[in-house]
């Protein structure tokens, strides 16, 4: 175990036992003690006591004081960290809040014991050791914080598990401080207190913890930098200790959670059944249904291991990773909208820069390439190789993008163009967004205030930030000459009259033909304050602070000097086997794909207030990725096979309410581009079915035109509608919440009565044409047009048509005599073409105005109608695409019963169709 | 939708129960306080239109011509005196001259965003865009305020489409979009509202009752599983909006009688011409309907040459789009009902370039408000001489956005949650523009 613990988690002391033993060492007593009575002597400290007590009585809040714009003329920062700026917003001013002659008559004494009027309330009672603590502070000089003071190590809590056994029952926490000079002080009343969920245990000011309900959670206690959480429960049910239930475990995973599941009383649901699982892992693995034959293959198979033995077939298709692509490209934020290849906001050369984005990682991810490898060609990615001339360059990328034979972006080493979007301009955003990827932390509020549940302090981001100053995505500017040469030959000036678009356009059609023209590039800038490559700490004393030292998220300063490139100081942090973060974040997305939940949830904020539900699962697995050398596929194989992945949906009385500790399978709405070719793949036909599987990166959501993001004010395509209906994420902002799984009106409108919807159900190639050839009908299945009706189409039709041949024939003409020959046929073709069809249209109406003739004739007659003999065929087979199982008896003698009343065999067996694509269990993977 | 923590130090659960509290105990003198602070607006107002003009539409030869001013910057084009005495405006738009009274022309709108995709959401959400963070358009803000909505009827509809997105709000309150703009004389059929492909409400019953008996697999367990319940109950609506005549009916604009079809026409013997105008009158007859908020979105505004061409072709349709609107919106009387909201993200350079044109300029611009107990036929805020930014301190989009939410009645310093739990103002930066309201 110790080996899973990093530099991070240890420092804030969330496993305690690595402390000494608290009897070994003379540990201060609480501040409510020793300044219990006014003529104490000891001076209490601005950042241990002064701030924390602040914070406890809510002064830097940010409905108070640590509101940006202050309150009552008094600014705080907002959850206090920055130790300058508040001492002098408590000592400067007009209006200074510390009066060192009387300090009883301190204005952040006197306020909040109300005897001068504040708007916040009473806070403070006088003759309390807060007051003594206050006072004394300000009698003896109210000093700040000095550079060389004692730092902050750790925060020690316990007890480090709390397990109730009924409501109402109390634990009091105690939670101790350790300084770099070995000081070790008890600061229980100076914590602040929460409960990660009030319905299961409360914690008060005092931290003591109160059972209010079965259930599992967190409390956790600040103190300075320092968040420690404790896992806090009640089991929800009998089933504890010698009391549980013998459950298998024949994974390690299994065992793990299992462990966490008998702490609490839950018993996991039973194994799910094999259609169950196979259209499960089906979607989450490669976000594809099963085929028809596949289910009835899998369903009649009786080997052991047939589970075993599908995943790995999974594993080793393309849809595996097609989809996992896509989802690299959402973490990533592959957005063509952001993208801005060369500068310019040319659409189609930043389309095909993200299409290669897709194919990069696709090629990769099909390789079973290390992640760590793969993350390194991204976030370390320069556009040019070391040595290679501007005018290689510009070739090389050139030929990537010529029309005619372009070469294979993929084989390139790295891929820059997550440095090359518009949202990562600012060394802030790139943080930000580095962050987010390859870490899965959020560091936003870190950005403007210390992180009200984290470590991460104002100067943490700062100094974090400082990684990226030097990264830009634009032309070097000693390059400029040679792209100007290289426009110049090409006769490529710009005409003042000309707009920059229309100038660019021509510069991408000499592009399109191979022409070389000149590219921006990704690349490291020569620091411009000089502050990289001297660093160290006497220099950035010198320079007052404005030179700020890169330095890891809790880990250490960098000596940039280095390394030529700072990103690659933190590539070789990340792939460290303590990092906490970078293993953790994907191991945890990875589980949340397949669980619909993360072990850290949400997936991507790993934060010390939000600790995972099972923290020895998650160290498990990330520290298992790690020793397998970052081998993804190892990753997939060990989730899935687990026991617990394959429990099925139903639950029982003690698991009906989890919804984080894996005791039964979550139903979840398909994503979205699941949802759309889960449509488009249920209603295809055998042969459009074999290109999905085969080429899911060309045909599919999920595949490369899903690179192409909906954007709502840049048209209103079909699938771009389709997509951002069923919450497919923009991929804009740093976020894994950007996805929407949530269901909507929307939505439910759509799969209902869409024209696109209905049309995909019988378009050209699906297959209920094939069927509708087979049973001998129209595919329409609607009733025959109405006489009038076919006529007036026919009318309206044939006007239009007769029309266009016109139009076309005359145009014939004039490309016969522009010697166009080739041309001219083609649309000769056309002509003949449309001829026909006026033909078929006047066939059509004269056959439907027999035909209501007829049915004129018949109205009276019996509406049943001759119900083909392979329709039972037919009803298994909607069965199969839609929901992979068969229908039970009941389900199909309705389903027959529908077609016997239905106008045609084909309409019953659309709306058949229709009906199973809205059931619930085809919308969702359960 | 947030699972997050939030910024400030409370969880989800937190802010419901505070809310809850809040609801209770909010005190009479606390009210009093909130509304004097602009906060609260007891209002009639029921729905609004945006008209988002996509590209940017110049203020110079619009609604804050100067005609005093160099001919380089002043343009081709003359004012015309409106009803009210001392506006006056573009003498291609003669039918909002004469209909002046129902709105307020506002001058010297000013940002600092010249690029179209940052302008658009800029005007779309009244907050400027951050990196970090997609806001909600209007439209998703105001849906998320309908207490009560309609089972059959979508509250948010965008005609075509629309840059306002759901942000933050999380996806149920996106748009509607119809995808295709009504045409004069046309049937028009919305995606998924219309009957297609020849079925009937009898057709759609049946195929209902088939999946009712079907959709049966989770029986017994929706009632501990929100999705499952979301399912269902969307279920139910679907069907009701699919097959209830008033949302179908509200959509064909060609039920409309041939008068008030004839008010927003463009006397063009193209049709084309008077498809914005038929978006209008859509917009009015989804707004009768119950439809909370409808954008009509008319592009085309991005005059980088010839702009004196361009406007012959273009202002006409405006004219006759919004002086159809305004004016059928008060005979109906919807108007004190109905807040209007006509801008684009940007105006456009006060001097004519070498291409006859005008480029990106966001300094200077104008928005039109309306109805919604705004206060009619004025002129607020001015441009400089040349109408090259604000005369004085001119208004921000953040200013324009405060005010239309208090028209609707929406407290725009009420606070959200985003995803990540940063708590997050309506209008972040805005402050109520008084005179609009006089």
């Amino acid at each position: 175990m110790r080996r899973f613990v990093s530099l991070t988690l240890a420092s804030v002391g969330v496993l305690a036992w690595l402390a000494p033993a608290n009897g070994a060492e003379k540990v201060l007593k609480p501040a409510s003690q020793r300044f219990a009575k006014e003529d104490v002597e000891e001076v209490p400290s601005f950042q241990r006591h002064i701030l924390p007590l602040m914070g406890r009585l809510g002064c830097n809040g940010r409905a108070c004081h640590g509101s940006f714009q202050g309150q009552g003329g008094f600014r705080l920062s907002l959850f206090g960290y920055d130790f300058k700026a508040d001492h002098e917003a408590l000592l400067k001013g007009d209006k200074p809040r510390v009066d060192l002659e009387d300090p009883e008559s301190s204005l952040m004494i006197s306020k909040p014991t109300l005897l001068q009027p504040h708007k916040g309330g009473q806070r403070l009672q006088p003759g309390t050791w807060q007051y003594n603590v206050f006072v004394r502070w300000i009698e003896a000089g109210a000093k700040s914080v000095e550079e060389a003071d004692p730092k902050f190590v750790r925060l020690d809590v316990t007890p480090t598990e709390i397990v109730f056994k009924k409501k109402g029952q109390t634990v009091q926490v105690k939670a101790v401080v350790h300084w770099s000079d070995g000081t070790v002080e008890d600061v229980t009343p100076l914590c602040r207190y929460r409960s990660n969920d009030e319905a299961v245990a409360s914690i008060n000011e005092t931290g003591l913890v109160t059972a209010l309900d079965k259930g599992d959670t967190h409390v956790v206690a600040f103190y300075d930098n320092g968040v420690s959480p404790i896992p806090t429960m009640m089991p929800v049910s009998d089933k504890v200790g010698p009391n549980y239930p013998d459950v298998p475990t024949p994974t390690k995973v299994d065992q793990l959670v299992i462990n966490k599941l008998k702490k609490v009383g839950i018993v996991p649901s039973e194994l799910s059944a094999d259609f169950e699982f196979l259209r499960r892992v089906s979607l989450d693995m490669t976000g594809t249904l099963p085929t028809p034959e596949a289910v009835e293959t899998f369903l009649a198979d009786k080997s052991a291991d047939k589970r075993t033995k599908k995943v790995e077939d999974l594993l080793a298709s393309p849809a595996y990773a097609a989809w996992w692509t896509n989802k690299f490209c959402d973490w990533t934020g592959n957005n063509r909208g952001q993208l801005r290849i060369n500068g310019g906001n040319n659409n189609n050369v930043n389309a095909r820069a993200s299409e290669h984005w897709y194919q990069w990682i696709y090629k990769r991810v099909a390789d079973n390439v290390p992640y760590d490898q793969i993350v390194a060609g991204i976030a370390v990615a320069s556009s040019r190789k070391p040595d290679q001339s501007y005018e290689d360059y510009c070739t090389e990328m050139t030929s990537y993008y010529r029309k005619e034979d372009p070469a294979d972006f993929t084989t390139r080493d790295s891929m820059p163009y997550f440095w090359a979007r518009q949202n990562v301009r600012m060394p802030e955003d790139k943080a930000l967004a580095f962050a987010y990827t390859f870490l899965g932390v959020h560091l936003q509020c870190a950005q403007c205030h210390k992180h009200p549940f984290d470590q991460w302090t104002k100067d943490d981001f700062d100094s974090f930030k400082a990684f990226f100053a030097d990264i830009d995505y634009r032309q070097r500017p000693e390059d400029a000459k040679a792209a100007k040469a290289m426009q110049d030959a090409l006769g490529l000036v710009r005409d003042p009259k000309q707009t920059n678009n229309d100038f660019q356009k021509l510069v991408t059609a000499a592009m399109d033909g191979g022409k070389v023209v000149p590219w921006q590039e990704v690349f490291i800038k020569a620091s411009s304050n000089g502050a990289r490559g001297k660093t160290d700490k006497g220099n950035r004393k010198q320079q007052s602070g404005r030179v700020i030292t890169p330095k890891l998220l809790g880990g250490d300063e960098v000596l940039t000097k280095e390394y030529p490139d700072p990103r690659t100081a933190l590539m070789d942090w990340m792939r460290d086997e303590n990092n906490a973060y970078f293993s953790r974040a994907i191991v945890n997305r990875v589980w949340s794909n397949y669980f619909g939940v993360g072990i850290t949830e949400p997936a991507d904020d790993q934060n010390l207030a939000n600790p995972p539900s099972n923290a020895e699962l998650l160290d498990y697995l990330a520290t298992e990725f790690v020793a397998h050398k970052f081998d993804l596929k190892w990753l997939h194989r060990e989730i899935v096979s687990s026991r617990t992945y394959q429990l099925s949906w139903k639950t029982n009385p003690t698991n009906r309410l989890d919804g984080r500790n894996f005791s039964h399978a979550l139903i979840r709405r398909l994503p979205a581009e699941l949802t759309w070719d889960a449509v488009r793949y249920a209603t295809a036909s055998a042969d459009e079915m074999l290109a999905m599987l085969e080429k899911p990166f060309e045909k599919r959501a999920i595949g490369v035109s899903g690179a192409d993001i909906p954007r709502p004010n840049q048209g209103n395509t079909d699938i771009n509608y389709i997509l951002t209906t069923f919450g497919k994420p923009a991929r804009a902002t740093n976020c894994d919440c950007e996805r929407s799984d949530e269901p909507s009106l929307l939505q439910t409108v759509f799969l209902r009565n869409d024209r696109t919807m209905l049309e995909t159900v019988e378009r050209p190639g699906a297959w209920l044409t094939v069927v509708a050839k087979q049973v001998g009908e129209k595919i329409d299945g609607t009733p025959l047009p109405t006489k009038s009706e076919a006529e007036a189409k026919g009318r309206s039709n044939e006007k239009r048509t007769v029309e266009e041949i016109a139009r076309n024939e005359k145009q014939i003409k004039q490309l016969q005599k522009a010697g166009k020959d080739e041309a001219a046929a083609k649309l000769q073709e056309k002509v003949d073409a449309a001829k026909t069809e006026i033909a078929e249209a006047k066939a059509v109406a004269e056959q439907a105005a027999k035909a209501e003739a007829e049915a004129n004739d018949k109205k009276d007659e019996a509406k049943k109608i001759a119900v083909h003999p392979d329709a039972p065929k037919y009803i298994r087979e909607v069965y199969l695409r839609t929901v992979s199982r068969p229908p039970t008896d009941e389900e199909a003698q309705r389903a027959y019963h529908y077609l016997e009343d239905s106008s045609s065999n084909i309409t019953g067996l659309r709306d058949l169709l229709w009906a199973m694509l809205n059931t619930k269990e085809f919308i969702v993977n359960h | 939708m947030s699972k997050h923590q939030y910024c400030d130090g409370y969880s989800r659960r937190d802010v419901l129960r505070v809310g809850a509290l809040g609801a209770a105990g909010l005190s009479l003198p606390s009210y009093l306080q909130l509304k004097a602070a602009g906060a609260v607006n007891e209002t009639k107002t029921k729905s609004a239109i945006f008209i988002n003009l996509g590209g940017g539409p110049t203020h110079m030869d619009t609604f804050d011509l100067k005609p005093d001013a160099p001919e380089e910057y002043r343009g081709e084009f003359k004012t015309i005196k409106t009803n009210v005495d001392g506006v006056e405006i573009s003498e291609l738009l003669p039918k909002l001259a004469q209909c002046a009274d129902k709105f307020t022309v506002m001058r010297g709108v000013s940002h600092s965003l010249a690029a179209h995709e940052l302008g658009t959401k800029y005007m779309n959400t009244g907050n400027r865009p951050l990196p970090s963070l997609t806001f909600p358009g209007y439209g998703a803000v105001v849906s998320k305020e309908v207490k009560n909505p309609p089972k059959d009827l979508p509250m948010f509809v965008a005609i075509p489409n629309t840059p306002q997105t759901a942000g933050f709000l999380g996806i149920e309150h996106a748009p509607l979009s119809t995808n295709a703009s009504p045409e004069l004389g046309k049937p028009f059929q919305v995606r998924g509202i219309a009957l297609g492909r020849g079925l009937t409400v009898a057709d759609v019953d049946r195929r209902q009752n088939l999946l009712s008996d079907l959709d049966n697999a989770f029986a017994g367990f929706e009632s501990d599983n929100e999705l499952l319940t979301g399912l269902d109950r969307f279920s139910d609506q679907a069907h009701e909006i699919v097959t209830s005549s008033r949302s179908r009916e509200a959509f064909d604009v060609n039920q409309e009688k041939p008068e008030v079809v004839a008010r927003f026409k463009h006397d063009t013997s193209n049709p084309r011409d008077s498809q914005f105008g038929m978006s209008c009158l859509l917009a009015t007859r989804l707004v009768t309907a119950g439809v909370r908020f409808v954008t009509v979105n008319f592009g085309g505004w991005d005059m980088h040459q010839n702009v004196g061409q361009a406007l012959k072709g273009k202002l006409p349709q405006l004219d006759a789009g919004l002086a159809g609107l305004f004016n059928t919106l008060a005979d109906n009387g919807q108007l004190e009902s109905t807040a209007v909201f006509v801008t684009g993200e940007f105006g456009r350079t006060p001097k004519i370039n070498a291409r006859a044109g005008r480029d990106h300029w966001p300094r200077a611009m104008f928005v039109l408000l309306g109805g919604g107990g705004i206060k009619g036929g004025q002129v607020l805020g001015a441009s400089d001489d040349k109408g090259q930014g604000p005369a004085n301190e001119g208004y921000s989009p953040d200013d324009i956005a405060a005010s239309f939410y208090h028209a609707l009645g929406i407290d725009f310093t009420k606070e959200y949650h985003s995803a990540i739990g940063r708590p997050i103002t309506v209008v972040r930066n805005g402050k109520l523009i008084k005179e609009l309201f006089a």
